[in-house]
């Protein structure tokens, strides 16, 4: 259940038609929501109307013919379905303690990749920036450090062309202000 | 490739049964409720897949979309919509219910939880014709949820609609799905959750409860 209720119903769809402006779809689509998590809806004129943000942004991918950013292998396929799954079901739910474990994870599991699918560029990252933007924006210059590879992978996708859209940017400073051990 | 799975998690009925169903070569290690497989998270989970370029796959859900993307049937945009509905909404309530059921043996409580659930999947089979949830032939979508709702139907005492109990029955009489069911089971129903659900709320506790440090 989303704690945060209407800013999340707003960011869903936000993040929809940022997606959108991304992918370069000219006609803009119509959303609603639906049930007491306000789950977006996307209503189509040729079948029957697709339920929930994973499965609506991997619609648009199709629709915009950009497969490859739901990735290029089997494999890398099931690893950006795993991200996607994984923002819906921790990120958007998580408690102020969970945050902490989630960025523990996600900063070791990015500590080899450049991206959350490895050398590729996806719509998990795409996705999971929108969903840990309102977490990273709070963070302390020390944690910052702390989650330095969450902090890179970040910033990295938000200089990524045309991914922003309707977030504020957030201050990521390359070199560190304290030293890298930990008192 | 190798899937990690261990007894009494109900997560691992559906990675067995999706195994078996494509028929996909893989070998499979029984692990412990402590045993730890994927390096970057910090407490233990399965199943879990190893991939051939030595990635882990810990979603049960992502590993049953691998194993039939493999087997050369694709995500769609229905198949998409049913597992994340599982995901975000399903299974939340199960584990709810499963933790009624087999810890504080409230089994009307676990049927009440279970009830709009049910009743949502009850009036999406009757707005098709289909024997299964996307089509004439069972997908990835049947498999997941039947694993998913599998310990409440089968003998918790969950009841559910007419249509939702024949297409139940379509899925389980499969022998894949049987072997599954008893595999991670042992034919001892939601009875053989209980160290699992015991650890899962443990851990979820501890962390909503644990002050910050």
């Amino acid at each position: 259940m989303c704690r945060i209720g209407f800013r999340c119903i707003k960011m869903a769809l936000r993040e929809l038609s940022s997606l959108e402006r991304f992918l370069g779809l000219k006609k803009p689509n119509k959303y609603s929501t639906q049930g007491g998590k306000k789950v977006p809806v996307l209503q189509n004129n040729n079948g029957p109307a697709l339920i929930g943000l994973v499965t609506i942004a991997s619609h648009l991918v199709h629709e915009a013919k950009r497969p490859e950013l739901l990735g290029n292998s089997a494999e890398q396929r099931a690893i950006v379905q795993q991200w996607l799954e994984h923002r819906v079901t921790r990120l958007d739910n998580c408690s102020k303690e969970e945050v902490k474990v989630i960025l523990k994870e996600l900063n070791q599991y990015l500590e080899d990749k450049v991206y959350l699918a490895g050398n590729v560029f996806t719509l998990a990252d795409i996705l999971m920036y929108y969903g840990i933007h309102h977490i990273v924006v709070e963070l302390a210059v020390q944690e910052k450090e702390l989650y330095l590879n969450v902090t890179r992978w970040f910033d990295h996708i938000q200089h990524y062309p045309g991914i922003r859209n309707h977030l504020p940017p957030v201050v990521v400073l390359r070199n560190r202000v304290y030293p890298s051990s930990h008192h | 490739m190798k899937l990690y799975i261990s007894e009494g998690n109900p997560h691992c009925i559906k990675a067995l049964a999706a195994l078996e169903l494509t028929g996909v070569k893989c070998e499979i290690e029984v692990i412990s409720h402590e045993e730890k497989v994927v390096p970057h998270i910090t407490h233990p989970v399965s199943p879990v897949l190893l991939l051939p370029s030595g990635q882990h796959l810990f979603s049960p859900n992502s590993i049953c979309q691998y194993l039939y993307d493999i087997s050369g049937q694709p995500a769609t945009d229905a198949t998409n919509q049913w597992l994340e509905w599982e995901a975000t909404n399903l299974q939340p309530a199960v584990l709810q219910s499963l933790h009624m059921v087999a810890l504080q043996g409230k089994r009307v409580e676990a049927a009440a939880v279970m009830k709009e659930h049910l009743n949502w999947l009850e009036q999406s089979l009757s707005k098709r014709n289909t024997a299964f949830l996307t089509a004439e032939e069972m997908s990835v979508a049947d498999v997941v949820l039947w694993a998913a709702l599998y310990p409440l139907l089968s003998d918790a005492g969950v009841e559910a609609g007419e249509l939702v109990r024949g297409w139940f029955q379509r899925v389980g009489v499969l022998s894949a799905c049987q072997t599954a069911a008893q595999t991670v089971l042992r034919g001892k129903g939601a009875e053989a959750l209980k160290t699992f659900l015991q650890k899962h709320t443990a851990a979820h506790t501890q962390r909503r409860d644990s002050p910050t440090n």
